[in-house]
């Protein structure tokens, strides 16, 4: 692939223009409590209808990266994390404005979010197209053992106790097998609506799960965001510290940049996780732990590092298998499909020119992201007064009428407002959602390939294990049930214990 | 704890129903597994993990105690807003229709009179323009029709 080609598919005035705008959203969606990042990309999915792939995904791309990173915004100004990525070292960077230093603790921020997603991108584009050479002997019984074990990680990676994080996976699955079965065609829980036939349309359901049932938790707070007296230090001194902090803590940078890319490529763990071990490993190697949790800035820089490398890791399975490494992934594999493109090993070979194209989009938004970004932080305090009477409701019509859109019918808006109820009672009933998403994607892909490798083995379940890599896989699926077993087994005895706390 | 019973017992219930749908579905007569297989394998794994959290709450071994208690009325609100929408859209129009849900929104959120009447006719025009101008999305007009351009 030439190398010019690549330079000149990025640099495309559209693609250009599509990132430096999605920039902008992202920081303002991440900035705004109670908005997340998925719920960002869900509702920016109407409209990647209307791209080509390429934009479509750096749509997707520039807006969760900027997203991540702005959920600092309302975390250090308000205390309040604008996605759940920001809450490992909220209390760092809540304490470190508080001291005056709301821009340097933002600038941190983003130059860590910066550095984070761009050494994501450069092990993303080392690492995908090997495995996809490894990937690219795989028939029905290894995707489906494939799919199965993303399933099962997300289960074991979950934000939740094994019995909860197993819950919301089936609920997931439960909802992938309406509409009409891969063997003779038979309708499944279809209730007679037509619509339905095709299966619950993927789009209304994430916008459901994500946008309304925020929404609907929103409705129950009504409490006016108040800033408060912050004193806020020139941007330039902010910079300078800013750049000092980032230098300091290279060797952490690289460690937090490295390791949240892996911990993004986990099926069902994402920025947040990644966001919460970086910092925990911050602490433990630190000179100073004691310094944590005070207006520190070394948790900061990795935590920020981080979570953002994890949004570029999420897309290792997610291009390479088909799996989605997080609920921003799983909603870009949806839209890739709507596009026609499947991925997998193939794009690799078949769309070269879009993988890389990718990369070139990934690695720009992470730079136009300094810009965009910090123009974020130079107004942030603005940012934080639109209020919620307007926002809201806002979100709402914006969520309805891109759910519309994309159905041309009014079930559509009914599959919105159905799936968020259920994903308000599943938060309420504290089952996370992810492992739902996972489910609700990779449900028809481990029930194609599982019905396909049963016939081809005429029932026989050995067959599963007949081909060496299905055997190799099949073997870690198992490895991972076991696990799963003994972690429940002594989540019964001693309880469990939440890795993130009150991080959702 | 109750709240954990509940949940547990919900996702049961759902079980059940359906794997009893799944039954129905019409079975291969040379295969074992028909469209109701995978459902069914489904249905068995929201029964167990409904049993793992009743199971967790009865050793006392969930962890953190239940979440906030809900508020139920301004999400029944804001549902039956959702609702209304999805019932207005064809008879009503668009337009209409998200006249009336943000004014409603906006009210439900805490804003004031003024605000919900100056900003939902603003935002609807400005979906009109993005959505129905940019995108040429089929949006329904409703009683609009005559006046529909």
């Amino acid at each position: 692939m030439e190398f010019g080609a690549i330079l000149a598919a990025v640099f495309d005035l559209r693609i250009v223009t599509t990132i430096v705008l999605c920039t902008l959203y992202g920081s303002f969606v991440g900035a705004m409590p109670g908005l997340t990042a998925t719920m960002a990309v869900a509702l920016l999915v109407p409209f990647t209808y209307f791209m080509d792939p390429v934009q479509a995904v750096a749509a997707i791309v520039a807006t969760t990266t900027t997203a991540i990173f702005a959920g600092d915004i309302s975390g250090a100004l308000l205390r309040m994390p604008g996605t759940p990525a920001s809450a490992a070292y909220v209390e760092d960077s809540y304490a470190l404005a508080r001291k005056g230093k709301a821009r340097t603790t933002l600038f941190i921020s983003l130059l860590s979010a910066s550095v984070g997603g761009v050494i994501g991108v450069v092990l993303l584009a080392t690492a995908t197209p090997l495995l996809a050479r490894l990937a690219s002997s795989f028939s029905s019984d290894e995707a489906f053992w494939l799919a199965t074990l993303g399933l099962s990680c997300a289960v074991f990676v979950g934000g939740a106790s094994v019995p909860r994080n197993f819950a919301s996976l089936f609920i997931g699955l439960a909802i992938a097998t309406v509409g009409i079965d891969v063997a003779v065609g038979h309708p499944r829980y279809t209730f007679g609506v037509n619509e339905l036939y095709d299966g619950v349309s993927f789009i209304p359901a994430m916008i459901g799960l994500f946008a309304v049932s925020e929404l609907l938790a929103n409705a129950q707070v009504r409490k006016g965001v108040s800033l408060g007296r912050i004193e806020i230090e020139p941007i330039g001194t902010a910079l300078r510290n800013a750049f000092a902090a980032i230098r300091q803590a290279w060797t952490g940078v690289l460690r937090a940049g490295i390791g949240g890319t892996f911990i993004g490529a986990l099926p069902g763990a994402g920025a947040d996780i990644a966001a919460w071990i970086a910092y925990a490993v911050s602490r433990r190697f630190s000179r100073t732990p004691e310094k944590f949790g005070t207006g520190h800035t070394e948790g900061i820089v990795e935590g920020g590092t981080a979570n953002n490398a994890a949004v570029a890791g999420a897309w290792t399975p997610a291009l390479v298998f088909g799996i989605p490494g997080d609920s921003v992934t799983a909603i870009a594999i949806g839209v890739l499909l709507m596009k026609g493109l499947t991925p997998g090993p193939d794009i690799f070979e078949a769309d070269a020119l879009l993988v890389k194209t990718l990369f070139g989009a990934f690695l720009l938004a992470n730079v136009i992201m300094l810009f965009t970004g910090g123009l974020a932080v130079a107004v942030a305090t603005w940012i934080l007064r639109v209020p919620s009477a307007v926002l809201m409701p806002g979100v709402l019509i914006l969520s309805l009428i891109g759910a519309y859109s994309i159905d041309g019918s009014v079930v559509a808006i009914w599959i919105v407002l159905a799936l968020g109820l259920l994903g308000l009672a599943m938060t309420q009933a504290r089952i996370p959602i992810a492992p739902a998403v996972l489910g609700v994607v990779l449900g028809q892909v481990v029930e194609d390939n599982f019905m396909v490798s049963m016939m081809k083995a005429q029932g026989d379940l050995t067959g599963f294990f007949s081909r060496t890599p299905a055997a190799v896989l099949g073997a870690l699926t198992l490895v991972v049930w076991g696990l799963l077993l003994w972690r429940s087994w002594r989540e019964l005895v001693r309880g469990y214990r939440a890795p993130v706390e009150e991080g959702r | 704890m109750t709240r954990d019973l509940l949940t547990g017992s919900a996702l049961a219930v759902a079980g059940i129903v359906m794997i009893s749908v799944a039954v129905t579905f019409p079975s291969i007569p040379v295969m074992a597994y028909g469209p109701g297989l995978f459902p069914k394998i489904v249905a068995g794994g929201l029964i167990l993990s409904g049993i793992g959290i009743v199971a967790e709450a009865w050793t006392g071994r969930a962890g953190a105690g239940d979440a906030a208690p809900m508020r139920p009325l301004p999400v029944l609100a804001l549902a039956a807003i959702i609702a209304g929408f999805a019932l207005a859209m064809d008879p009503l129009g668009f337009h209409i229709a998200a006249i009336l849900a943000l004014i409603a929104t906006v009210r439900l959120f805490g804003g004031g009179w003024i605000t919900a009447l100056v900003f939902a006719p603003v935002a609807t025009a400005l979906l009109h323009l993005v959505f129905y101008n940019v995108l040429r999305v089929p949006l329904p007009w409703g009683l609009l029709l005559p006046v529909a351009w």
